[in-house]
């Protein structure tokens, strides 16, 4: 096969032209939830996921997938897994109405973040961190504070340790991010040539 | 400051910016999966970002254009280390010599930092966040898929063994060397030979691969003096295709 | 990008008196009011297989949709166009990744969509069946084909389910710069010598039709598409759309002293509406049917692509992790 592409010339594709056999789906990897910071001081926001084999390589792609674009202070990612969901909420009511006050006892201490979604439809925003000896207890001692708030519809909780967050020397990687202007559609004006076009070819009508 | 040896310098980095960064941005669309195929795209990108603007520091040294250079000269005028130009093979080659040339590139960036040419100094700071990435990109690669399978690592290895040569390419010493160091523009390609081979044989360490005994190795020069292999020019031919059909419009 | 609404019309509508009245009534009602469906939510069997259907082959579309314009990266004239092009490609790849994972949410895993793309049993957008020949086809992708796409996509960003919606806001936002740069580029050919304008009017000759393809068939109202509609699955008729990118971009086209090859081409004054010479439905056929001039490489790359980057994909695995549904 001859193609326009010379990259798919490259590819020496004779081998594999008729290798209609079913692939085996071993290599559908966990997904890990990816969080972006926008600016220092805002908070942590839920974007999305990546396919990865462990939080390092999430890390990884989820920078690229997820932060190539406008300004970025922080990524995180944690495996799917790893996040305790509550129920849902809808209206007025609030998702802590149904946070039992008992809990179980088990567990070490150990600290847990904490993602509320307060408007159906967006994303979850990181909100801060207890510490506790298990989801349960961490929700429990998170009541208080925001059962007479805004109503919370859902909440994540995500063992802190879980987390692969950006260390400090790491933050770099978005340093030139303002300047991929070439990513921006704000880099791609030609009204001038445009509008030279247009009156030239209106001069030229008129000399008609 | 001998500007003879500043341009040869700034050439040879460029063009092996600009190669690398066309050769990496093949595997785009084609890659093992999703989630690389867009980083390595980027990294393709900040590559080719990065050539652009040396070619700029050397246009404002009186060299012309940056799209000048960069897609009408022949291959006999690149100065770019043999490595960058060979084919991308499988991806454990490209990840090989993605491995092996940012570790380099990091080093000498991270070295030009204090350059006493101040724009080049000032370049090499500010990229160095888009070279944290790449070689943070490069290291976790190597260590996953130079301790998985069997297949994994014998791949990596034999593209190791492959390469090596050729990365022992890319210090092929300027003939300015004692200029550039004595003008402290850079500190030299033996500088910088020593300070990869120790981050390079850290990495590899922590996976099963072999490093083996460079110094019995013949390095492939010739590339930073215009003799390269005979993939470069079709490359050359292939980007400047649409350029070469007239290099004066503007497209 | 995505195109062609025809993804609906043999689609099996059963099983809808079998779902909770009650439930169907709320989740309903629930739309009505405009709020979004999201994946925890109950949701009819015919919902959930509907999007599946939509969001993938939305997913494959923009995937397939790399390889044509791809064909131009490594040839790209000039930093300026060589950096845009492998970041547009790169975003197409992007958009595969966050449409695939929303499909994901609704319980169907990525190698299983995968696997069904390169197995032929799932579509694409038919435009990608096409072949670019020169640099200009390239332009005309970029600005004219995501036009397209960008039309039914904020179309279906109106939608009723909450991932593919976030999805879709993502998306919109970089096809704004797709489109951008495809303008861009086609006033340059277009201005430019007489060459390359002569390189831009054979581009937009050899891609009307299929353009106009990308819409897909006239509109048949059925039941199907009245359930899907008040569901906010299929959000915009297939000639609504096809109207509204021509009216949106063929004065643009024009005012490049541009032609566009149908005599028949013109806005009726009366209707407000545009009026065309039908394009050959039948080629359209032949051409999703798999005939079309190259969807045999298309598959066969996307195929080999799967084939070279196993053994990387088989290195990373954990054979004891468990696949668990995403989030949102
Ligand atoms: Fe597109
Ligand atoms: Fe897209
Ligand atoms: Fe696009």
């Amino acid at each position: 096969m001859e193609s326009l592409d010379p990259r798919v010339n490259r590819l020496n594709m004779k081998g594999f032209e008729g290798d209609l056999t079913r692939k085996v789906p071993l290599d559908q990897f966990g997904t890990f939830e990816v969080f972006v910071q926008m600016k220092e001081g805002k908070p942590y926001q839920h974007e999305g996921i990546v396919h990865a084999p462990n939080n390092e390589m999430a890390f990884v792609f989820a920078k690229e997938q997820f932060s190539r674009r406008m300004t970025c202070t922080g990524i995180f990612v944690v495996e799917t897994r790893n996040v305790f969901v509550t129920q849902f909420t809808e209206g007025e009511d609030t998702v802590y109405n149904y946070v039992p006050d008992e809990f179980p006892q088990q567990g070490e201490k150990e600290q847990y973040e904490f993602f509320h979604l307060m408007k159906r439809g967006k994303q979850h925003e990181h909100v801060g961190a207890v510490e506790a000896k298990n989801p349960q207890e961490a929700l429990a001692l998170a009541k208080p504070a925001f059962i007479n708030e805004k109503p919370v519809f859902n909440v994540w909780v995500i063992k802190t340790k879980d987390i692969l967050f950006t260390s400090e020397e790491d933050k770099i990687i978005w340093d030139t991010l303002p300047e991929k202007k070439f990513r921006e559609a704000s880099d791609y004006k030609a009204g001038d040539k445009l509008k030279a076009f247009k009156e030239n070819k209106a001069a030229q009508n008129q000399e008609k | 400051m001998n500007e003879t040896a500043l341009k040869e310098l700034l050439y040879k980095v460029a063009d092996d910016q600009l190669i690398i960064g066309h050769r990496n941005s093949e595997w785009t669309g084609m890659g093992p999966l999703l989630e690389e195929d867009i980083a390595f795209s980027s990294m393709a990108q900040d590559k080719v970002g990065q050539s652009q603007a040396l070619y700029q520091l050397l246009h404002e040294l009186g060299e012309k254009q940056p799209d000048t250079i960069a897609f009408t000269r022949n291959a006999d005028q690149f100065h770019n280390c043999q490595l960058v130009e060979l084919p991308n093979g499988e991806y454990d080659f490209s990840l090989i010599r993605h491995f092996l040339f940012d570790t380099a590139e990091a080093i000498r960036f991270d070295m030009l930092t204090t350059s006493s040419y101040t724009p080049l100094a000032q370049l090499a700071k500010k990229i160095q966040g888009e070279l944290r990435y790449h070689t943070m990109h490069a290291n976790t690669w190597i260590k996953q898929l130079g301790s998985a399978t069997e297949e994994s690592i014998s791949r990596l290895q034999s593209s190791l063994d492959k390469a090596l040569p050729y990365a022992l390419g890319i210090f092929e010493p300027s003939p300015y060397e004692q200029e550039l160091i004595a003008e402290g523009i850079f500190a030299g390609e033996e500088a910088l030979k020593a300070k990869w081979t120790e981050k390079v044989t850290e990495v590899l360490s922590q996976t099963r691969l072999e490093i083996g005994d460079l110094s019995a190795i013949d390095p492939k020069f010739g590339g930073r003096q215009g003799k390269h292999t005979e993939h470069l020019q079709p490359l050359l031919d292939e980007m400047s295709e649409v350029f070469r059909i007239d290099p004066a419009a503007e497209w | 990008m995505y195109g062609g609404g025809n993804t609906f019309e043999s689609v099996k509508f059963e099983g809808l008196e079998n779902e909770d009245p009650q439930k169907l009534a709320e989740f309903e009602a629930r739309i009505e009011r405009g709020e979004k469906i999201e994946p925890h939510d109950w949701m009819p069997q015919l919902y959930r297989k509907q999007l599946i259907r939509m969001i993938e082959q939305h997913a494959h579309s923009e995937i397939i949709g790399a390889l044509p314009e791809g064909t131009w990266i490594t040839r790209a004239p000039g930093f300026k166009r060589k950096l845009a092009l492998m970041a547009k490609v790169q975003d197409e790849v992007g958009h595969a990744q966050l449409l695939y994972s929303a499909a994901e949410t609704l319980g169907k895993s990525r190698e299983q969509m995968i696997d069904d793309l390169i197995e032929g049993k799932s579509k694409y957008s038919n435009i990608f069946n096409y072949p670019a020949f020169t640099w200009a086809d390239s332009c005309f992708i970029s600005w004219l084909v995501d036009a397209g796409a960008i039309v039914n996509q904020m179309a279906n960003a109106r939608g009723s389910y909450g991932p593919y919606c976030r999805a879709l806001e993502r998306i919109c936002a970089e096809e704004s710069f797709h489109l951008k740069y495809g303008h861009h580029c086609v006033i340059h050919m277009a201005t430019g010598t007489p060459k390359q304008r002569q390189m831009m009017q054979e581009a937009i000759d050899r891609w009307w039709g299929p353009m106009m393809h990308f819409f897909g068939p006239p509109d048949k109202v059925s039941v199907h598409t009245e359930v899907l509609m008040r569901w906010k699955v299929k959000m915009a008729s297939n000639d609504d759309c096809r109207n509204q990118f021509l009216d949106m971009y063929v004065p643009k086209i024009w005012e490049l002293g541009l032609t566009i090859p149908d005599p028949n081409l013109r806005k009726n004054p009366e209707t407000k509406k545009w009026e065309y010479t039908e394009p050959d439905w039948d080629e359209f056929k032949r051409v999703i049917n798999g005939d079309g001039p190259c969807n045999k490489e298309r598959l066969a790359v996307r195929r080999v692509a799967e084939e070279r980057g196993k053994w990387v994909r088989q290195a990373l695995l954990r054979p004891k992790t468990e696949y668990v549904t995403p989030l949102a």
